[in-house]
């Protein structure tokens, strides 16, 4: 059997890696409920704000200027895709969207490979506290992350219950021509929401960089998980995505506890199994585009 | 005469690749052959039955990894290894297509290329006693050499590749005629209206399924005795976009676009990283490009003009250059 102690770790190790994956798929998953598109690109706007919180953190010598700035450069890089790709594509079908926006992922790739180089970066953990809960040492940084994600999820819950953008929004997800219909610049809502799954992926990234090393290929690494967070909770639900990712990241970090490959087989083996039961996942909804 | 007219644009696109190998160095047309055979299946899937898969390195690693355990384990005939490789297609894409197949399209394509991940990692950490991991298994110097066409030696795997690729064009151009490819492409297009005529939507996906990813594991097996080597580099995540990218490239759901797709890809790739080392930058922005540009690729663009110059100096000829 494990004991508590390493228990206790796991159990906010998964927490921890559960409100990155949460930052970084909600982006998708907005995208997908609202515009009916399979972004990809979040993936890129993550590796770019972890690249550009190494390069601020260095410069400046502070972690939080460098996830500041990794929001601002992944809402700006997403902003920009939007407006040169995606406003051509909405009307597509999803597989357009697909490999398209793949493309931008791969060839970002490439542009960060030119700017940063091929070496993996280490950034430096701005919190070295630790704190004893229950007796074990938990790593004070981790908590912050958890804090982190909470505030986004409880700003998110915010947003869409209590602004009439925000009311836009989730009546978007249920019915775009609706929304349009009443008057709403869709076209400007799209532009939005996309700023802030860019800006949420840089902000997940930036978080993740202390963590572990910064590299080119580190989007195409979490790719996988990406998807079956999103697949597990079901495309276009913030639910879903909120509660799948601590699903996952539970997943990964207790069961590679029992046994080392399990935190990359067990998870898939769950989507898997949740498949057979929801074909769109737990909280996806069962219509389709058109 | 039909069967005449019928034959002819096959011989004549493979007479055209037969030239080339005149003019390229040999491991790059192999490369070429291999590559299309791969991408054939990736673009069956996606021009004509609707299914984007981004998995389709998961296949090709069921069939390299099976011929691979063959020849460095237990025998050293290549032959019989690129026979366990198509079997072992068959059998995994059973296995697996009936979970998938039932997925909507968007779902489909997350799943597979999460399959293609979790085969990478099986390959690489789980079932590391086996694959011995990263370092890969090489067993170049188990196979032993056959009658007839040595498949060890590089020249005379070339010409068992280039009948290999005739077959299956033959075979895929086959499908098309029948009232099987026709289905496929009323599942892409339609699929209540195929259900309304009578068949069996799940059916027709399995099949299509199973017959895609049987060839790419045949172009696994091919990869496997060719190299001498398999390591769970084919599988990686930065390699999964090739197939699409070469599809569309090619021009998807056509029938020589793999091919045309594969020479422009497997040309570009070699200039590209002499000269500037950074692949995936022109990959990536070349999918886009394409994909803004009306993503009908080379040969779907190409195909009616050649026709249509065809029809011109011959009159009646119309469709040989086509399909």
């Amino acid at each position: 059997m494990i004991d508590s102690q390493l228990l206790v770790s796991g159990f906010v190790f998964g927490l921890s890696m559960g409100s990155i994956f949460f930052l970084m798929t909600i982006g998708l998953s907005l995208c997908f409920g609202v515009m009916r598109v399979i972004s990809l690109d979040q993936l890129l706007y993550y590796t770019v704000g972890a690249y550009i919180t190494y390069t601020l953190s260095l410069v400046t010598g502070s972690l939080w200027i460098g996830l500041l700035g990794g929001i601002a450069v992944g809402g700006l890089a997403a902003l920009a895709v939007e407006r040169l790709v995606f406003r051509r594509i909405y009307e597509r079908e999803i597989a357009f969207s697909m490999i398209t926006s793949f493309g931008i992922l791969i060839g970002g790739v490439g542009v960060v490979k030119y700017f940063w180089g091929l070496v993996p970066r280490p950034v430096a953990i701005p919190i070295d506290a630790q704190i004893f809960v229950l007796g074990t040492e938990i790593p004070v940084y981790r908590l912050v992350v958890v804090g982190i994600a909470g505030l986004v999820y409880a700003g998110i819950w915010l947003f869409l219950n209590k602004t009439i953008v925000g009311k836009a929004i989730r009546a978007g997800i249920e019915n775009v021509e609706h929304v349009e219909g009443l008057g709403i610049n869709v076209s400007r809502l799209f532009t939005l929401i996309f700023i802030i799954a860019g800006a949420l992926s840089g902000l997940a990234g930036g978080l993740h960089a202390p963590l572990i090393m910064v590299e080119p290929q580190m989007g195409l690494e979490v790719l996988a998980f990406a998807f079956m967070v999103v697949i597990i909770g079901g495309l276009g639900s913030i639910k879903g995505t909120l509660v799948s990712s601590f699903l996952v990241g539970q997943v990964v970090s207790i069961g590679s506890l029992i046994y080392a490959p399990l935190a990359q087989m067990a998870p898939f083996a769950i989507m898997l199994l949740i498949l057979l039961v929801w074909p769109t996942g737990l909280f996806g909804s069962p219509m389709l585009k058109k | 005469m039909s069967l005449v007219r019928w034959w002819s644009g096959l011989v004549l696109a493979f007479a055209l690749l037969a030239v080339l190998r005149i003019y390229l160095p040999l491991p790059f047309a192999i490369e070429i052959i291999i590559f299309s055979i791969y991408t054939l299946g990736c673009s069956f899937l996606l021009g004509r039955v609707g299914f984007i898969s981004f998995g389709q390195p998961a296949y090709l690693a069921i069939g390299a990894y099976a011929t691979a355990f063959y020849l460095f384990y237990f025998g050293n005939n290549p032959y019989i290894g690129i026979l366990i490789g198509v079997a072992a297609g068959i059998v995994g894409s059973f296995l697996i297509g009936p979970l998938l197949v039932r997925l909507r399209g968007d779902y489909f394509a997350l799943v597979n290329l999460a399959l293609a991940v979790i085969i990478y990692y099986l390959m690489q950490k789980v079932l590391a006693d086996i694959t011995h991991g990263d370092n890969g298994l090489w067993y170049l110097t188990n196979m032993s050499s056959t009658p007839v066409l040595d498949l060890t030696r590089p020249d005379q795997f070339f010409i068992f590749a280039f009948v290999v690729a005739f077959a299956i064009w033959a075979f895929f151009k086959y499908l098309d005629d029948t009232i099987y490819g026709a289905c496929c492409l009323a599942v892409k297009v339609n699929e209540d209206k195929l259900r309304f005529l009578g068949y069996d939507n799940f059916k027709v996906r399995l099949t299509a399924f199973v017959i895609a990813n049987t060839t790419t594991a045949l172009a696994g097996a091919l990869y496997a005795v060719y190299l001498g080597f398999v390591s769970p580099e084919i599988t990686s995540p930065a390699r999964a976009a090739d197939p699409v990218v070469v599809t569309i490239l090619g021009g998807a759901g056509t029938l020589y676009g793999p091919i045309v797709g594969a020479i422009v890809y497997t040309g570009m790739k070699d200039v590209v990283s002499k000269v500037i080392g950074n692949w995936e930058l022109i990959v990536g922005f070349t999918l886009v490009f394409i994909m803004l540009a009306g993503e009908k690729g080379i040969w779907g663009s190409l195909e009616p003009r050649l026709d249509r110059l065809m029809a011109r100096v011959t009159g009646k000829r119309s469709d040989e250059v086509g399909q």
